[in-house]
This record gives C-alpha cells, structure tokens and sequence, in this order.
C-alpha cells in the first residue's frame, strides 16, 4: 500500500513539475518522503523541484540522500551535477557528471554538464569531445520527437 | 538573464551582451509543444515588459545553445532597428489585401483554364487569402534566415555542427511544404516559394560554407537536377517540371541575396553593426517582393500595425473578395 501510494504521490509531483508548479510538486513529495525515506526517486524529484527554485544547496543535499539510497542512480548525479554547476562548484561538477556519463552514456544532459564544466576548467579539447557526444544524443532524441510528431 | 538552465559560456556570453546593448532583459523558458526553431517574443513586437527565448522541452544541451544564439541575434536586429532607425515589419491593409488575392486569382485562372480536374469555387475562394498569408509570414521570416545563420556560424565557432544539423533539418522540411498543394494552388506560387527556400539553402551552403546544404545534394525532389547538362535541361521533360523551375527561379533569387548580403559577418557586436543588419534585410526583401511582383502587396508598418492588421484579416479577406468578385461571392461563401 504505502509503495503504490509513493509511485501515486510521484507521478503528481511530476505532473506539478511539468507544469512547473514547483511549490506543489514539493509538498507531494515531502508526503512521499515521509512515507517512504528508502525511496530514491523521491529524492531525486523533490532535488529536480528544488533546482528549479533555485535551491541548489538543498537540491544536493536531496540527491546525495538518493545516491546513499542507490549509488548507481545515474540520473541522480546528473541532477547534483547540475546543482553544483549552479553553485560554481566546477571541479566536484564534472565528477558528478563524469560519474552520471559512465552509468548512462546516453544521457545527453551528463555529457553537456561535463562539456561546460570543462570549458570552465580550461579543458577546451576535452570539452569538444563532451559537447559532440552531447549533440549526437540530442540529435537522435531530436530524430525520434520528430517521428513523433509527424505520425500525430 | 533569468534561467535555471545551465548554458555553455560563449551563449552566457551572448545573452548578458545582448542585455546590455539592448539595455533590456532576457527570460529563457523550456516547453513541451515549443516550435523546434524556438520562439522570441519581444519587446519590440509585443507590449512586454522582458524577452522571452521559449525552446522545445527535448532541446537541452546545443540544440538549445543554438536556438537561443539565433533568437538573440534576431532580438539585437530588432532592438538595433527600434533604437536607430525605428523597427518595422512587413504588414498589409485592406487595399494591399486585395491587389495581393486579385493577381493570386489571375494567376490561379491561366492554370485552371489548363487543368483537367477544376478545383472547386469554394476552395479556389479559400485559396486566395491562404496564400497571400503564406507569402507574408515567408517574406517575414525567410530573408532574415540567411543573415541571422551567417552571423550565428561567423561568431560561435563551437555551434556550427549543430548548426549544420538544424539546416538541414529545416531545408528539407522547407521544401515539403506545400508539397501536398503542389496540384492545386497556381505553379507560379509553388515555384516561388520553393525558390526561395532553394536560394536560401545555397546561400547558406556558399556562406557557411557547408556542401551538404545544396539542394540539388540533399533535397530528394532536386536530386535528379544536379550534373543534368544545360543542353539536357533545356531540350527535356525538366524543363516542365515544377521543381527544375524553382531551381531556375532560385538561381536568380540567390543573385539577389549575393548582391544584398555583401557583409562582414565577423564584426564586433554592436548596435550599429545590427541596425545595418536590419537596413540591410529591409533592402533584400524588397528586391525579392519586386522580384516576385508582389510589392503592392505589403506595406513597411510598425508591428503594433500588424497586431492589428492579423486581428481584422477575415475582415480584409472578405473585403478583398467582395470587390473581385462583387455580388457574386454571396451565392459561393
């Protein structure tokens, strides 16, 4: 019961984040936490929520309780990747994402995070090779959204 | 600038120069159902207090670098333009209306006194306006296409891969527009709009300088034109053929854009340097309306003009075919 009651509590908290309404997406999933503190992926939303209320403090603290929960959560270092980029926290940044790109390779957002924290350490060279992996995955999401849209 | 989104610095760069130049603010906003070139909305359009860079919400790393470059770029033509000179856009009124539907009508009579299969009064009646439209948000986007994507590929080194993509993304996109209508509306304004899409892709593939942005490269339709001898496209089939004339039709509207573009792409960023952009856009669409014999059909009018103008169009369209058509258009409409 309180798991699917958790999985409910999400999909609302990320119906509010979609629409960005941040401050109801947060009071979802401090419920879903109460609920449920051994669950990652509220962790993991309620940091993405934060990110976008510009708590970056608070949002890294959220992921690292997600990663203590699961540390191979891929999208969780991608996320505290993002906040740490915000604070100007450029060296722990890259770890995250370096982190984030080697448990999913696919993720286009770890791998543009890497580019510019990179380009911000000074490593222009390194920081091609990230952004071109980057394009390349957004280009084949770009490719599928476009199919999409077309068969709509 | 106001944005949790994280951007590589040469766009952060861009962003806070175009604030400052243009001593304004910029919002960026991610959406779902964005329009994959993005969106600017204005200041300088629009009673807005801020700009705002709207992208799609799957555009999160360069893709949306090179959204925001080219709308930025877009905003300091127009900002330079409002500060200078005065920014205007292409508009209409009643009376350009109906010179514009009127010559679309003529046209549309020489080739269905050609066709087989007539089109319905409803539709043709339908057509008129629908194309005079098409040709207004064509000349109010095409012309600037070129300039902002040569000044975006001069100044931001690490976007033109990206850029490349998108180009070929819209070229090919361009081009099938109006495909499906390519039977029903009058050839000749088939033909142009295909012509001018071709002659922007050739500038571009000369400019940026990309090759696989010709269109007899990459556009299936254009395909068959590439390496076809002059004394083959001249004695054949091609030369019947709406697509061989959108190339020949393009090739001179190219000219026109080579003579109009003659820029120095890489110069500092600055409000002069961009309200010359603008006179210099400004210049170009005029010779491609005179070029199409269309230039009684818009008028040069500030944007609140046009707000206006868009409001009354059902009003302008029923007008326009009152006066071709007189008495006659009760019985059809």
């Amino acid at each position: 019961m309180p798991e699917s009651e958790t999985i409910r509590l999400q999909k609302r908290a990320e119906h509010y984040i979609r629409q960005t309404k941040y401050r109801e997406a947060l009071a979802v999933l401090d419920q879903a936490i109460k609920l449920d503190p051994k669950n990652a992926m509220s962790w993991y939303l309620r940091a993405s929520a934060k990110i976008e209320m510009e708590k970056f403090a608070e949002a890294i603290a959220d992921c690292e309780q997600a990663l203590a929960i699961n540390p191979n959560y891929a999208d969780a270092w991608t996320k505290k990747a993002l906040a740490l980029y915000h604070l100007e926290q450029y060296i722990p940044a890259l770890a995250s994402s370096t982190r984030a790109s080697t448990l999913n390779a696919n993720d286009a957002s770890a791998w543009y995070i890497r580019g510019i924290c990179l380009e911000e350490l000074g490593k222009s060279e390194e920081a091609e090779i990230a952004y071109a992996k980057s394009l390349e995955l957004e280009i084949i999401l770009d490719i599928k959204e476009e199919g999409k849209r077309i068969r709509k | 600038m106001k944005t949790n989104m994280p951007l590589s610095r040469p766009i952060r760069k861009f962003i806070n120069e175009t604030e400052q130049l243009l001593d304004t603010d910029i919002t960026l906003l991610r959406k779902p159902e964005a329009a994959p070139g993005g969106t600017l909305i204005d200041v300088y359009t629009y009673n807005l207090e801020k700009n705002i860079i709207i992208f799609p919400a799957n555009y999160i790393g360069l893709l949306k670098d090179f959204v925001i470059a080219k709308q930025c770029t877009q905003l300091l033509i127009k900002g330079a333009a409002a500060e200078k000179s005065g920014y205007r856009v292409c508009s209409y009124d009643q009376d350009s209306v109906y010179k514009g539907m009127r010559q679309i009508y003529f046209d549309a009579l020489k080739d269905e006194a050609k066709k087989d299969k007539k089109l319905p009064v409803k539709k043709l009646l339908e057509m008129l306006f629908m194309l005079f439209r098409q040709f207004h948000d064509d000349l109010n986007e095409l012309p600037w296409n070129p300039i902002v994507n040569a000044r975006v590929y001069y100044r931001m080194e690490q976007l033109r891969k990206t850029q490349l993509y998108i180009l070929l993304k819209d070229g090919k996109q361009d081009m099938d527009e109006m495909s499906d209508m390519m039977e029903i509306i009058p050839r000749r304004y088939f033909v142009l709009d295909k012509s001018m899409f071709y002659a922007r892709d050739l500038y571009l593939a000369k400019t940026l300088p990309a090759d696989k942005l010709m269109p007899v490269v990459n556009i299936p339709q254009m395909k068959k034109f590439d390496h076809l001898e002059v004394k083959e496209m001249l004695t054949t089939r091609w030369t019947h053929t709406a697509w061989y004339q959108s190339k020949v039709f393009g090739d001179h509207m190219l000219e026109i854009m080579e003579k109009y573009l003659s820029v120095d792409w890489n110069k500092e960023n600055s409000l002069d340097y961009y309200a010359n952009l603008y006179e210099t856009g400004v210049n170009m669409t005029n010779a491609l309306m005179d070029y199409m014999t269309m230039k009684d059909w818009f008028i040069w009018e500030k944007t609140q003009h046009l707000l206006a103008a868009q409001e009354q169009a059902a009003t302008y369209e029923q007008a326009a075919l009152k006066k071709i058509f007189g008495d006659l258009i009760e019985d059809q409409v």
